[in-house]
């Protein structure tokens, strides 16, 4: 049986103001386990991420992370705090705050120098992560002269650069244009190749089926509606349509001559459409 | 067609404040460029613009302080800085840092002495004196020198750079990231402005009532200072993220050349020249 990396138990989260973000989440991700948390706007994605990285901390129940539980005590602790820094990776939904460097470079090295490596090794280390993602180009700008694609980039980056055992990602592909998209998507392939661990939040169906083995749907009661394999979720309309993962619409298909138009799921459909 | 209204207060103030604000604290464009001062290593292009400074200020004769000018003019065009852009950023600093000292200087009331100009008024003599006037041209070149020499060293110098420098008087590195943080920031937020501004625009249609726009700058002002608030929170959870425990750090270091060692060298010799030039001139010879 496969090592638990993370478990959940009836985890929720209250926002100041008691604004219930998460109401009872348990769940188990196993190492190498490619995870993906769907759901609609203000479901709670973000907070479930943002409480495996230990940003933030459950109001009621556990979140245990490599066989410890997280919580402010166990992070205070030095030595499991560096650990656990190290082995997970989070890229942010909004690459902007997680550029807060004068520097592309300092950027990616602030994670590594914060974890106590010395400068020659964290060069080695910011030049490598650079090279595999293709920025080396872009190491001496400051972030604010930036693509949105090109700062999810380096927003990456500066997750990986420790190789961490586990990638958190919020939103991976959001905004960005068609190309980039897909190198996103063969990264977290890569990675998931590679046997790490893959946990991602997102909207985009047309993707999970390339980065997730299991994925789960968060309701609007802010609990896990539905799990399963990507064809057993994708496959199931209602529970889309219900979540605001799909809509029906009407659009003109193909060159035609005569353009029809008519409702359908938006994802599964057999129109011959160019792929 | 939308007439604009080509006063409007409040449209040029949020975005020439805006566009102020980005071109002035990011000299991007300048500092990237491959020229002379731009090669060097900015602690030592720090250590010269002082020199430099502390030139201007003890030198006595104007002609002097204008030979220093023109140097910095000279350094300007070898950088490859655009002569006319310099200008337009350095000349409007000058009346500001100068004029208030050096109009009254001008006068008797504060500086005796041989009357070029005089005139009555309401029996009160009031007169320009030649040392008057030889003393406010004086501080007119000191400042125009001075400020130019800190204009050339920011354009040919990238702010991250300068900020390091800031290690070399002995501020502490928590300060420097800190204030390296809040650059980064300060251009997102120049950008939400415009940005607001721009959508304010497409829906007002061009023309904003004077009243109207000042619950529009209050409102904004209220929205900045909400989302600065909420992105302190997120910047730190990021720092957090990355293993960030309070001890602040940093890859960035410097590198000296032979080149920046004969700079050094060069602006010592420029600096002993024109302070002999000025001895010369006063009368006196120091070598």
């Amino acid at each position: 049986m496969s090592e638990n990396i993370f478990e959940i138990k009836n985890a929720e989260y209250v926002y100041t103001g008691g604004v219930s973000a998460l109401a009872g989440i348990s769940l188990e991700i196993k190492k190498g386990e490619r995870v993906a948390f769907m759901g609609a706007n203000g479901s709670g994605k973000s907070t479930l991420l943002s409480l495996l990285d230990g940003l933030i901390f459950p109001s009621k129940g556990t979140v245990n992370a490599f066989g410890r539980e997280l919580s402010e005590t166990a992070l205070s602790d030095a030595d499991f705090a560096k650990s656990f820094r190290s082995k997970t990776g989070f890229v942010f939904q909004n690459p902007e705050v997680q550029l807060f460097c004068p520097t592309v470079r300092e950027d990616i090295a602030f994670g590594p120098l914060c974890m106590g490596l010395a400068v020659e090794e964290t060069e080695k280390f910011t030049q490598g992560i650079a090279n595999e993602l293709g920025i080396t180009e872009l190491l001496d700008r400051p972030p604010h002269r930036l693509s949105i694609g090109e700062k999810k980039k380096v927003a990456i980056a500066t997750a990986l650069v420790m190789d961490p055992e586990v990638i958190i990602m919020d939103e991976p592909t959001a905004g960005l244009d068609p190309l980039t998209t897909r190198h996103i998507i063969d990264l977290l392939i890569k990675a998931g190749q590679a046997g790490k661990t893959v946990i991602t939040a997102t909207h985009d169906i047309h993707t999970v089926e390339e980065t997730a083995d299991i994925i789960y749907i968060l309701g609007r009661d802010k609990k896990i509606t539905a799990s399963g394999t990507p064809q057993k979720i994708l496959n199931n309309a209602s529970i889309l349509m219900e979540n605001n993962l799909i809509h029906m619409h009407t659009h003109k298909h193909g060159e035609s001559e005569q353009p029809h138009a008519h409702p359908h799921l938006h994802d599964h459909h057999s129109h011959g459409h160019p792929v | 067609m939308i007439k604009m209204k080509s006063h409007n207060f409040i449209e040029k103030t949020i975005a020439s404040a805006a566009s102020l604000v980005k071109e002035s604290v990011f000299s991007e464009g300048t500092a990237s460029k491959k020229g002379l001062m731009q090669g060097l290593d900015a602690r030592f292009k720090v250590f010269s613009v002082l020199a430099f400074i502390i030139c201007a200020l003890f030198i006595k004769h104007t002609i002097v302080l204008l030979a220093l000018y023109a140097l910095c003019i000279l350094l300007t065009l070898l950088s490859r800085v655009n002569l006319l852009f310099f200008l337009k950023r350095t000349l409007p600093f000058i009346p500001l840092f100068s004029v208030l000292i050096a109009i009254p200087a001008m006068f008797s009331f504060f500086t005796p002495g041989q009357a070029v100009w005089s005139m009555k008024a309401g029996g009160v003599s009031i007169a320009i004196t030649r040392q008057g006037l030889h003393g406010a041209v004086l501080f007119i070149a000191r400042v125009t020198a001075s400020i130019s020499f800190v204009i050339l060293l920011s354009l040919t110098t990238h702010h991250f750079e300068l900020l390091k420098c800031l290690r070399m008087f002995g501020v502490a590195q928590v300060f420097v990231m800190i204030t390296g943080m809040c650059y980064r920031y300060i251009y997102l937020f120049a950008e939400i402005i415009e940005n607001t501004f721009m959508a304010i625009k497409s829906r007002a249609g061009g023309v904003i009532r004077s009243s109207h726009g000042h619950k529009i700058v209050a409102w904004n002002m209220a929205m900045l200072w909400n989302r600065a608030y909420n992105l302190n929170e997120d910047v730190y959870n990021a720092m957090l993220s990355r293993g960030f425990s309070g001890e602040p750090v940093s890859i960035h270091r410097f590198r000296a050349k032979t080149a920046d060692f004969l700079w050094i060298v060069f602006c010592c010799v420029v600096v002993v020249l024109f302070f002999a030039l000025d001895a010369m001139l006063s009368g006196r010879c120091i070598i």
